[in-house]
This record gives structure tokens, C-alpha cells and sequence, in this order.
């Protein structure tokens, strides 16, 4: 990376930060907050336009096209791709048994390049990110952001791809970072296949940026907080529930 | 202690019922899956319908995902607005259905909650194991009659009611509370 572009991506992560110092100080708000809506909104609109005009008939190709069997093998070889990144922040994170069990899977696939999963998903790893290291970090969760071309990040989460991306090729040699670039778009339509159903049946729906949004903040929250959050959120469901129910 | 014993009772007795009820729609569920294949798609659609209507309380949903703002929609508003919520969940269940014929259920654990509540908590398995495992949580309630009706189902932790109820408390903030606003972007693609 040239000094420049080391500049500039120092300025980025620094700006992303200072949007994060932006948001309240609890760790997540509400899923009705979203101070750059109206942007969040337009960018939606181009995400909603890349999608169905290339995306989509791209992926049902893919899907059409390709035997299930090779499809398996390229997502089991993109999942492997990303599980360094899980050795990484599931040791950050202090989860040991994790990074353990990710490196053991990581080491015994690496014999097919990940093409094939040798224990036939019988060791569940989760997924860690460095997004989710941040949260363990206590930083705040920051606004919504709707990405171009990426979709639906929080700026916590935003920072921690970019992290992720910039720590793989610190990592990585020149040959892998080739290879990676091939893959950004390949790792598009492999998940936009997997997700055909559910995103068409998100543009069907009254308001389907709100949609988007509520799905991804649950998602993510699930992903990264601990069952106590889970607990907490059921508590408070729960609560209104009842009232509803009297 | 005859009190507690009794109580415990009735607990038990409850979670079983709750269980029972999220076993007899899937069983339900998966023969209708296999019956209605051959069906048009509005017939299709229809059979499903009546199954989810059979399961699900239409009136809590319906209240708990549009919050504040019911109380101010007529009775007509209501009804539309119950119909279209209907016909979303179909939208949103048909899709799997199915999958659903090729795939198991199996109960995990079912607890209560509060003084009212009950979870059903089970997994979606695929026998050949191509495809991972889904987690679904189901929550439930006694109606007036005793039986146990859905009030929201969360899968993979993602709650089909607050999803629903952030889109509609969106459309109607932004719309001083216009229901009629809400049904027509409800049912214009529908």
C-alpha cells in the first residue's frame, strides 16, 4: 500500500469512528433511529436497481447453469477463504475454543483448498468478524448505513470489514490477494443465489428499505451479543406482549 | 403443598399443550405441502391461508405491529389491515412450503414465560444435511378458549411481528397515523 492510500485509509477509518461518536452512548439504539435515512433511502433505491437489472439474472444463471454440487464446492471454498479472518478475532475476542476449532477446520480443508468440506459439517464454528471485536470492545454499535454496492452496515460494522479486508492482505501474499479479488464478485453471486427468495420477497413488501433494515439489525445482534442481550430482548417482548394480551 | 402441586401441574400441562400445538401445524403443514402442489397458485395460496388462520392470533398480531396507531383505525381499517397481514405471512411461508415437505422438525425445549406466555423452541433439519439448520422460536398464548394460537415466530432470531411492526409504525409516523396509506402500500403489489 502506497503512503497515500495508507493516508487516506487512516482518514476513513478515522472518519467512520468519529460517525460512531456521532451515535448515543448505549450500545445499540433503536432500530427506528436512523439519522441519514434519506440518504440511507437513495442508496437503497441504487442497491435495489444493481440488483434486479444485473444481480439477480446473473444469480438465476448461476443457479440454472452451474450443478449444485459445484455450487456447494464454491461456497464451502469461500466460506474456508474467511475463516482466517475467524481465527483472527475469535482469538481477539479471547473465544479460544473457537479459534481451536476454526484453525482445526481452517488446516484439515486447506488439503482441497476448501472446496470440500472433509468433516461434512460436523464442527460448527461461528462466525467472528471484526466488526463483532469491536462490540466485544464495548464500541458502540453507531447509525445505520445503507453501502453502495455492499448493502446494510452499522458504521461499527462497516469499519470492522474494512479491517478485516486491510488485516487479510497484510497477511496475505500478492498471489492471494489476486485470488481474493476474484472472488469479492463470485462471493456476491453465491450469496445473492442463496438469498433469491428473501430478498424478492422484501421488494414485494409496504416498505422494504425499513424491511432490510429491521432484518439486518436483528441479525447482527443475535450474531454478536450474548445470550444475556437475547434474554433482554425477550424480557422486554415479552413484557409488551402481555400487556397487549390483557 | 396440594396448591403447588397443582400449579405445577397445570405448568406442565400447559407447555404440553403449547408443544402439541406447533407438532399437529407442521404435521399439518408438511401433508398440505405435499397435497397442494398440484394446485393453481391462488388455490394454493388459499389452502395455505386457512391452515395459517387455524394457528395464528390475527387480533394480537395485527395489534402488536402496528402498536399506538390501532386505536385510532376505524373497524373497517382493522379488518383490511388483519386481511393484508394474512397475506403477507402466506407470501413470506409459501416460498418454503416446499422445502418444508423435505425437511424435518424436531422439538428442542419449551418454556414459560411470564404468566401468560409459553416458547416453543425447535429445529428445522435437512436428513441429508446439504443444508443447515434453522432455529425457530415459537411463541404462544391460551386464547378464551384454552387453546394455545401463535403470537410471533422468530427464525434464526429474526421476530416476524417486530419486523412487521417497524415497517408499519414507519409508514404510519410518516403519515400522521393514515391507515388507508399504510393498506395501500400493503396490497399494491400483492
Amino acid at each position: 500500500m502506497t503512503k497515500k492510500y495508507k493516508f487516506l485509509f487512516v482518514k476513513f477509518i478515522a472518519a467512520l469512528f468519529i460517525l460512531n461518536g456521532c451515535s448515543n452512548s448505549t450500545k445499540f439504539a433503536s432500530e427506528n433511529r436512523d439519522p441519514f435515512e434519506k440518504t440511507n433511502r437513495n442508496v437503497f433505491q441504487f442497491n435495489k436497481y444493481v440488483d434486479q437489472k444485473i444481480m439477480s439474472p446473473i444469480s438465476k444463471t448461476y443457479v440454472k447453469k452451474v450443478p449444485a454440487k459445484i455450487r456447494t464446492s464454491v461456497s464451502n471454498h469461500l466460506q474456508w477463504m474467511d475463516t482466517p479472518s475467524t481465527i483472527i478475532n475469535s482469538a481477539l475476542q479471547t473465544d479460544m475454543e473457537n479459534t481451536i476449532l476454526a484453525s482445526a477446520k481452517f488446516l484439515l480443508n486447506g488439503l482441497t483448498l476448501g472446496f470440500y468440506d472433509l468433516d461434512k459439517g460436523e464442527t460448527v464454528i461461528k462466525k467472528r468478524d471484526f466488526g463483532s471485536t469491536l462490540a466485544r470492545l464495548n464500541v458502540s454499535e453507531g447509525p445505520f448505513l445503507m453501502v453502495p454496492l455492499i448493502g446494510p452496515k452499522t458504521t461499527r460494522d462497516l469499519t470492522g470489514t474494512i479491517l478485516d479486508r486491510q488485516n487479510m492482505a497484510t497477511l496475505s501474499s500478492n498471489s492471494i490477494d489476486d485470488l481474493s479479488l476474484a472472488e469479492v464478485p463470485i462471493n456476491i453471486i453465491d450469496k445473492r443465489s442463496k438469498m433469491s427468495k428473501t430478498l424478492d420477497n422484501i421488494y414485494l413488501s409496504a416498505d422494504p428499505y425499513v424491511k432490510v433494515r429491521s432484518f439486518y439489525l436483528q441479525n447482527r445482534r443475535n450474531e454478536i451479543y450474548s445470550e444475556k442481550y437475547i434474554e433482554n430482548k425477550n424480557n422486554n417482548l415479552d413484557a409488551e406482549f402481555e400487556k397487549l394480551l390483557d | 403443598m396440594i396448591f403447588n402441586v397443582n400449579i405445577t401441574k397445570s405448568l406442565s400441562d400447559n407447555l404440553k399443550m403449547g408443544e402439541s400445538t406447533i407438532q399437529q401445524m407442521i404435521l399439518e403443514a408438511q401433508e398440505h405441502a405435499i397435497d397442494t402442489i398440484k394446485l393453481e397458485p391462488n388455490e394454493r395460496s388459499l389452502k395455505i391461508e386457512l391452515l395459517i388462520k387455524k394457528y395464528i392470533n390475527l387480533d394480537f398480531m395485527s395489534k402488536a405491529t402496528t402498536g399506538s396507531f390501532w386505536k385510532k383505525a376505524s373497524e373497517i381499517q382493522k379488518e383490511k389491515y388483519k386481511a393484508a397481514l394474512l397475506k403477507q405471512i402466506v407470501i413470506t411461508i409459501e416460498d418454503h412450503f416446499n422445502t418444508l415437505a423435505t425437511l424435518s422438525y424436531k422439538p428442542i425445549k419449551s418454556e414459560r414465560r411470564g404468566k401468560k406466555l409459553i416458547y416453543v423452541r425447535g429445529l428445522i433439519e435437512d436428513p441429508n444435511k446439504k443444508k443447515p439448520d434453522i432455529n425457530l422460536l415459537w411463541k404462544l398464548a391460551a386464547n378464551k378458549n384454552g387453546s394455545f394460537l401463535i403470537l410471533d415466530l422468530e427464525i434464526e432470531g429474526i421476530s416476524l411481528v417486530s419486523s412487521q411492526k417497524a415497517e408499519a409504525v414507519s409508514i404510519l409516523r410518516k403519515n400522521r397515523g393514515n391507515f388507508d396509506i399504510l393498506l395501500n402500500k400493503m396490497t399494491r403489489d400483492n
